[in-house]
């Protein structure tokens, strides 16, 4: 990143922290309410230190990432089969419309009572709100693959498994990789909603422990706090993944 | 003439290609083609748009199958993509995502050759189309026109194919750079030795590289005319002025005239 990038992503964060303490003077709202933004952050590092927030963030990334891999993985062969066969394309997509424009909040509770209070209903639902636009990322990418360039395959007799690898995947990695940092912040969203439909542990939990018998509204922001940087990191990582893999075009 | 036992020959026996109409109907666009080229000769074919000309390389290539006919390679039947003849399409055709040199070494990666023979190869096939060293890692979007077609061109040489497909491979440049690798190609050919298709729209690329020109009529293309190209080789640019080519231009253009008057 340039210099002047850093510069105005930190004065824009100031402008945020600054706007927000101006916000808590001028409304004179308590503590619980809005609490101040030294207040959250000081929250924030207390409850790093003691240990409160560790086993539930750890808790949380489980369900996320093993959400994530399990829901873009199945979406990656799904997406690459609607994308071959219109047939699977015409029978599939209304039950993955349905399925998609189906509140996850509204599943929720049943899938907790079908998978449990564990970790595999989480993993459910993050696997969920992951694999639709990974699976429609990847649908629209393996159809973008120049025709051309399959007549080119063809003419040097690549077997199917070569066309995949050489020419179908690196077509299609930019739409993949698009799709997957989507689905990589809904994975979050999934797990905290997972969490609140019944858990014992988790981000979710904490935040409702925060605003519930604990009564720590600072506590709660910082929770949130927590929440949006799993978010942001994760969507960096892909980012990260995504230069690696197709930046050099 | 075809001497006995040289390779590349291609006989193209009575060819018929139609495709779907959006009526439910058939499109005739090659009909009853008879065309036989000698080995390590070099043929044009010219013809109005939508004279089948592209159709029909494909089918040499083995890409499309005719409805009706067959085409043979030193008597052997063509049905599918042969690693004896290259093909050399009117784009490019790179993998944007690969370099120069992986594009070029491709059909060697397909057909499962070791990375040290590869780029033994590769330095040949570089050599041979003449694609600067220093260009070799780029990729596609930072290659001028005239080197990505080098890159395919460089492509298609990669399995010494025995026969060399081009369709109007130079046609996206410009005016300039197209004489000058027209004349690169003749120089290739001579090298290689391959027999050589080249679809075109001019009359003057057909002149300057070819042994003979394949006149074909509007669709459904059939061949109206059998030209031979009387120039000595080595040929030069010089050699467009000479009356032999006036007179070979006035006749192709004449024939061209008839096939699309009928």
């Amino acid at each position: 990143m340039t210099r002047a990038g850093a510069l105005s992503i930190l004065v824009a964060l100031v402008a945020f922290l600054a706007i927000w303490q101006l916000v808590v003077i001028v409304s004179g709202f308590p503590p619980f309410i809005l609490p101040a933004p030294g207040a959250v952050l000081g929250r924030w590092v207390s409850a790093w230190s003691n240990g409160t927030i560790t086993p539930h963030l750890v808790a949380t990334l489980q369900e996320v990432v093993l959400g994530f891999a399990v829901g873009a993985g199945s979406a990656l062969v799904i997406g690459y089969v609607l994308a071959r066969s219109a047939l699977v394309e015409r029978l599939l997509s209304p039950y993955l419309v349905a399925a998609q424009a189906t509140p996850i909040l509204a599943l929720a509770p049943l899938i907790a009572l079908w998978f449990g209070p564990g970790l595999l209903g989480k993993v459910v639902i993050c696997a969920l709100i992951v694999f639709f636009p990974v699976a429609v990322a990847t649908m629209v990418g393996i159809r973008s693959v120049d025709a051309g360039l399959l007549e080119l395959g063809r003419s040097l007799r690549a077997t199917p498994r070569q066309v995949l690898t050489t020419l179908e995947i690196p077509a299609a990695l930019p739409s993949i990789l698009g799709g997957m940092r989507v689905g990589v912040t809904l994975a979050v969203v999934g797990a905290i909603v997972g969490e609140w439909a019944g858990a014992e542990r988790g981000l979710g939990v904490l935040i409702n422990l925060a605003r519930g018998s604990l009564f720590d509204i600072p506590l709660m922001f910082a929770t949130l706090l927590t929440i949006a940087l799993v978010g942001i990191v994760l969507y960096l990582v892909v980012v990260l993944v995504e230069r690696r893999l197709v930046g050099a075009r | 003439m075809t001497a006995p036992g040289a390779r590349g020959a291609i006989r193209v026996d009575r060819v018929d290609v139609s495709f779907p109409r959006r009526d439910g109907g058939r499109l005739p666009v090659l009909d009853a083609l008879d065309l036989s080229i000698d080995s390590g000769s070099v043929v044009a074919l010219i013809g109005p748009n939508g004279s089948g000309k592209s159709t029909l390389l494909r089918v040499i290539a083995g890409l499309l199958r005719p409805d009706g006919g067959a085409v043979a390679l030193d008597g052997e039947a063509v049905t599918a993509p042969d690693p004896r003849i290259g093909l050399v399409f009117q784009e490019p055709r790179l993998l944007p995502w690969r370099s120069a040199a992986d594009n070029i070494t491709y059909p060697l990666e397909l057909a499962g050759w070791p990375v040290d023979r590869r780029r033994e190869r590769l330095d040949q096939l570089t050599a041979l189309v003449g694609l600067e060293r220093s260009v070799r890692a780029n990729r596609p979007a930072e290659l001028s026109g005239g080197q990505r077609q080098r890159v395919a061109l460089g492509r298609a040489l990669a399995l010494e194919p025995l026969v060399l497909l081009l369709d109007e491979p130079f046609s996206a440049l410009d005016a300039l750079s197209r004489e000058r690798f027209d004349l690169e190609l003749l120089r290739l050919w001579e090298r290689a030795g391959s027999t050589v298709v080249l679809v075109t729209h001019s009359i003057a690329e057909a002149i300057l590289v070819a042994d003979r020109i394949v006149v074909l009529s509007p669709r459904p293309g059939r061949v109206v005319a059998d030209l031979p190209v009387e120039l000595p080789r080595p040929r030069s640019l010089d050699d467009l002025d000479a009356a032999a080519v006036s007179r070979t231009a006035a006749l192709v253009r004449a024939h061209l005239g008839e096939s699309a008057a009928a």
